[in-house]
């Protein structure tokens, strides 16, 4: 694999054909803001706050980090004003959109942010795409960015309450600025989006315990496309602990049986 | 069989009979199933029915196995789809640079006034609906004014108060 | 629509060409049979002659040919073309053999024309071209100067073909240079002589071709040719006149292509606002492919090459070519990051040539001629020619094809005519929402066109549309139009873009409203510079163009509106009002007349007066006083 030399903030470092800025700067210990990305899911630079700059010949040009590839030697600039303050300008609209992010808080604290120049927009969401992206990673059948332009939004089809929807969590966990939630309500597992039901899943009821579950997805486990391990298989009457703990029981039951040891199997246990 | 139209409230809601025999005709004979012709496929669906219906829509995702949401997605995304059904007729003001320039603006203002929607909208007894089109490439007779496939050339205020003074008689 | 006439050319027995060596015969066959003195009735059919009715004209003269009697005369063809370009004189007829120039011609009038001049060869002046201020007649076609002046190279067909009969098209030499190709050239030979030819890429970027096809040559995997027509500009046809009246120029670039790149699958996305260009296409691909000319084993030599028309469903962010592809493969036009050129991955990750319209249409004679004889047109660093769109305040409005090199002072008054109702030129946009206000001849004696100086000038060549703006021009109310046009066309994915859009108009409706405050301007620009520098694509990184020429160029208009809170052009209603001036005016009362609010009153011969109450500033007053007495205040 051929190797680059890259300058690096100025200083020499070498790159793999085709890695990314960003895992480079990360292997470094050099920090880049970032937003829409996610180690889960493929970049889609939409944000733009990892923007940086790089010289591979003679001009500087701006990339963002998450999804450049180097394939020259360059040198690579992450902090420049210019870089500076485009990023102030990024977290200074975002926030006029939607306030509420921890992560720009912060951003906009260390970048010496205006946060009254523009006007409210009053949205809760900054268009980062992470939730559609995340739904796409595992069934692709409930969000997606409708609209275009000023219009462009979160949305289900129709606007109304998805069937399709596994009730996952993935959006919810991934959402930066937390405005995905997540209920279990009688049954139902509702995902609240821009204040409005964007789907509901009926819950199958643990037949050992009478607890009403879902799947949860890790995210990590989506990165390496494992999250199908976590869906309770379609039949399942059991919820995960249960399950689990039946089978420690009968893994128990036969070290333990020796000793006369083990509780008895299908006890009902409170929550 | 039969589905209904839309969920909105704006309009009088309109029974839809939709023909799944020619929706078949034209996802799986016309196009052969393909997905990468699926916008063509909900042109020729618009073109039947002036607008998309949510169960034509419903229909199209099964068959060709695309996302209902991915659908709604490209619905919403290009200008030329509507998810409400459409006037009887439609009217386009031509929104290109030489017709701005010549007052395209002011005759979509006008017409907006006079019958009491916004551009993209339908007036609410489905007789007219208004839209702005971005340059259909007549610029020598700005303002251009499209009425159902018709071109009016050099389109002024008057044009348009003879032609909204029939629509109100009819 | 129109329907395809009766040939011009008898069919000839052929149902197939089934080597190189018989298209030149089939030309030569069609051409032992063609009468250049045959009589021609051409009447122009493109989309902006049949809003003004030439699809009757068609009708009538058919009817009116029918119902005579010749007495053993041969009766003329009636002959509808695509858009012959002088948009601003159509409907327009061309009478040969004489090359007899009639322009605005109704269906009232064809009944004269067949009597008087078919019949008798007696002329009808009125229907004649006159230049602007003139009374001199200009009888025939090629000496009137708006096409004189012209150097029509790729539009040298239009006009002359029926684009829905591939003969017309055959004998005037279309699929002589693929024949050529497929006989003697290699692949490399083919982008060796278009690398020579330093055509660059009409689209608006100005790659250079010969390298974008050396490259998707040199990759692996199965290769794309597609067509960029999506021409979003507003103000911009000449696409769709190329398409509407020569398609098989198009379509013989893009089969030239295929064979030099190594590809068999051609597509071509046309945008849904063009009916009658894919209607067009339809025919010419079926009758090219009847004839063997395209499609499976071309000219019999195995080469096969499909297209397939494929249209838009009006988003002008897919004339982008990473959206575009996007659009072909049904998904939404979302651009993609263009770190990997889509000559690498494109359509469906594989290789992809996108060219544009016009770039593909001049292969055939670059093939034919040679690539040094393409760049003895234009200059050194922008060879060839160019088609532009020139529309706006100015007399002869339609399509110019002029060599690189040509200063913008003559295609304004030279070819254009000049400014009518005797105002004064105040800029030219060039480059559609992407592009920037060059202000000639006041703040920039003049500029030649080419794609550096245009960029230099803070512009760009864009797809060819160039608006002639006057001093009744409000340059923020342009860059307030523009930025609005993108506000809504963005696809809205990047934050740049979107964000700095909304903004952007936020401001500019602000200042156009008479709420301009001190800093906006320098908001804008800061703005204006983050968008071009940080967007996702080519659409967030030109969006602040418009602004940032305006304020380069026109500050004093900024300064106007926001200090002053006046509009000098007299365009934002709020920033002005007009009133009559007491010295000049005659009390003719035409502005009375025309006042559509009757908001103007006067007596005959006495200075007349305006009720600023009433006025809804539609301009008609100020427009027709012919003694400029109407003020802007």
């Amino acid at each position: 694999m051929k190797v680059l030399n890259i300058i690096l903030n100025g200083k020499a470092v070498t790159a793999e054909m085709g890695q990314t800025i960003l895992e480079l700067a990360r292997e470094h210990d050099v920090f880049i803001p970032t937003l829409c990305d996610s180690p889960a899911l493929e970049a889609a630079a939409m944000c733009r706050l990892c923007t940086v700059q790089v010289i591979e010949g003679k001009w500087p040009k701006y990339v963002t980090a998450c999804n450049f590839p180097l394939r020259r030697d360059a040198e690579v600039v992450t902090d420049s004003p210019e870089v500076r303050h485009g990023r102030k300008l990024i977290i200074e609209l975002l926030m006029a959109r939607c306030p509420t992010s921890p992560e720009l808080q912060r951003l906009s604290v260390d970048y010496g942010c205006d946060l009254e120049r523009f006007t409210p927009l009053n949205d809760d969401c900054v268009i980062c795409g992470l939730c559609t992206r995340a739904c796409e990673a595992v069934t692709g059948r409930t969000l997606s960015l409708a609209g275009r332009g000023v219009a462009i939004h979160v949305d289900t089809a129709f606007q109304k309450a998805s069937t399709f929807c596994i009730g996952c969590g993935a959006c919810v966990q991934i959402c930066p600025v937390q405005k995905i939630k997540m209920e279990d309500v009688d049954g139902e597992r509702r995902i609240i989006l821009h204040g409005k039901i964007a789907s509901r899943v009926k819950l199958p009821q643990c037949t050992s315990c009478g607890k009403y579950f879902g799947p949860v997805i890790d995210l990590k486990q989506v990165m390496e496309r494992m999250g199908e391990h976590l869906i309770p298989p379609p039949n399942a009457t059991v919820c995960p602990e249960c399950s689990r703990r039946n089978l420690a029981i009968k893994l128990g039951k036969r070290y333990f049986e020796q000793y006369g040891v083990f509780e008895e199997e299908g006890q009902a246990n409170a929550g | 069989m039969s589905g209904t139209a839309c969920a909105c409230q704006e309009i009088e809601c309109v029974e839809i009979e939709i023909d799944y025999s020619l929706l078949d005709k034209i996802i799986r004979d016309d196009y052969g199933g393909n997905r990468e012709a699926m916008i063509m496929m909900m042109q020729a669906i618009q073109r039947l029915y002036r607008f998309l219906p949510e169960d034509a829509v419903k229909y199209l995702s099964q068959v060709i196995e695309v996302p209902l949401t991915k659908i709604y997605e490209v619905a919403t995304f290009y200008a030329s789809f509507s998810l409400e059904p459409k006037g009887k007729y439609i009217l386009s003001v031509c929104t290109g640079t030489a017709c701005h320039l010549r007052g395209s603006g002011g005759m979509v203002e006008h017409i907006s006034k006079r019958m009491g929607i916004a551009p993209g909208k339908t007036t609410s007894d489905l007789k007219l609906t208004l839209e702005t089109v971005n340059c259909v490439g007549a610029c020598a007779v700005a303002p251009v004014v499209v009425i159902d496939e018709k071109y009016y050339p050099k389109a002024n205020i008057a044009t348009l108060n003879d032609f909204m003074d029939r629509l109100n008689a009819e | 629509m129109i329907e395809a006439t009766q040939t011009a050319i008898s069919h000839p027995e052929v149902a197939k060409i089934t080597s190189p060596s018989g298209v030149e015969l089939f030309r030569k066959e069609l051409q032992s049979r063609l009468d250049p003195n045959a009589p021609l009735i051409i009447v122009c059919c493109g989309t902006g002659c049949q809003a003004a009715g030439s699809a009757e004209v068609v009708d009538k003269f058919k009817q009116m040919l029918s119902g005579t009697d010749w007495n053993g005369k041969v009766i003329p063809l009636v002959k509808p073309t695509g858009c012959h370009g002088f948009c601003s004189r159509g409907p327009l007829v061309i009478i040969e053999p004489q090359d007899l120039f009639y322009q605005q011609v109704t269906v009232d009038d064809v009944e004269e024309i067949v009597n008087k001049t078919i019949l008798n060869n007696e002329v009808i002046k009125k229907l004649q071209y006159k230049p602007a201020n003139s009374k001199e007649v200009i009888p025939k076609a090629s000496d009137i100067p708006y096409y004189a002046k012209q150097t029509r190279l790729v539009l040298k067909n239009i006009g002359k073909v029926d684009p829905t009969e591939i003969n017309d098209s055959i004998v005037r030499g279309s699929y002589s240079a693929l024949a050529s190709v497929l006989t003697r050239m290699s692949p490399q030979q083919v982008i060796d002589e278009v690398a020579n030819s330093k055509l660059r890429g009409r689209g608006g970027a100005g790659f250079p071709t010969g390298l974008k096809w050396e490259s998707c040559a040199r990759q692996e995997g199965t290769r794309y040719v597609i067509c960029n027509a999506d021409e979003g500009d507003p103000g911009a046809f000449m696409d769709r006149s190329l398409l509407e009246g020569d398609p098989h120029s198009v379509l013989e670039g893009m089969a030239i292509c295929a064979y030099a790149v190594g590809s068999n699958r051609g597509y071509m996305y046309v945008r849904a606002e063009y009916p009658l260009a894919v209607k067009t296409l339809h025919t010419a691909i079926d009758q090219a492919e009847a004839l063997g000319l395209l499609g499976e084993n071309i000219m019999g030599t195995g080469f096969d090459f499909k297209v397939t028309i494929s249209t838009g469903a009006g988003a002008f962010i897919c004339g982008e070519s990473s959206a575009l592809m996007a659009s072909l493969e049904g998904k939404v036009g979302r651009p993609r990051p263009k770190y990997i050129r889509s000559v690498e991955k494109g359509f469906r990750d594989s290789p992809s040539n996108l060219n544009n319209v016009e770039t593909y249409a001049n292969i055939p004679d670059i093939i034919t001629n040679g690539g040094e004889w393409y760049r003895s047109f234009g200059t050194e660093r922008s060879s060839g020619t160019k088609v532009f769109a020139l529309t706006g305040n100015v007399y002869n409005i339609g399509l110019v094809e002029v060599p690189m090199g040509i200063s913008l002072m003559e295609i304004v008054f030279g070819i254009g005519g000049g400014i009518p109702n005797k105002r004064a030129l105040k800029g030219v946009q060039t480059g559609g929402p992407s592009g920037g206000c060059i202000p000639i001849p006041h703040k920039i004696p003049d500029i030649n066109v080419g794609y550096g100086k245009l960029a230099e000038a803070g512009s760009i060549m864009g797809s060819g549309g160039m608006i002639v703006m006057d001093e009744d021009t409000c340059m923020i109310e342009v860059s307030r139009y523009f930025v609005n046009f993108l506000v809504e066309e963005s696809c809205g994915q990047c934050t740049p873009c979107r964000e700095g859009l909304i903004r952007m108009r936020e401001i500019l409706n602000r200042i156009t409203q008479g709420e301009g405050r001190e800093g906006d301007v320098e908001l804008l620009t800061e703005i204006g510079n983050f968008t071009n520098n940080f967007s996702l694509c080519g659409l967030g990184t030109s969006a602040a163009n418009p602004v940032l020429s305006t304020i380069r160029y026109f500050r004093e208009e900024y300064d106007a509106h926001i200090r002053d809170k006046k509009c000098p052009s007299g365009v934002c209603k709020p920033l002005f009002h007009y009133d009559i001036d007491a010295e000049t005016c005659t009390g003719c009362g035409l502005c009375k007349i025309k006042c559509p609010v009757k908001a103007i009153t006067g007596e005959k011969k006495k200075t007349h007066v305006i009720e600023q109450a009433l006025c809804i500033k539609c301009m008609e007053c100020y427009k027709n006083c012919k003694f400029r007495s109407v003020k802007i205040m």
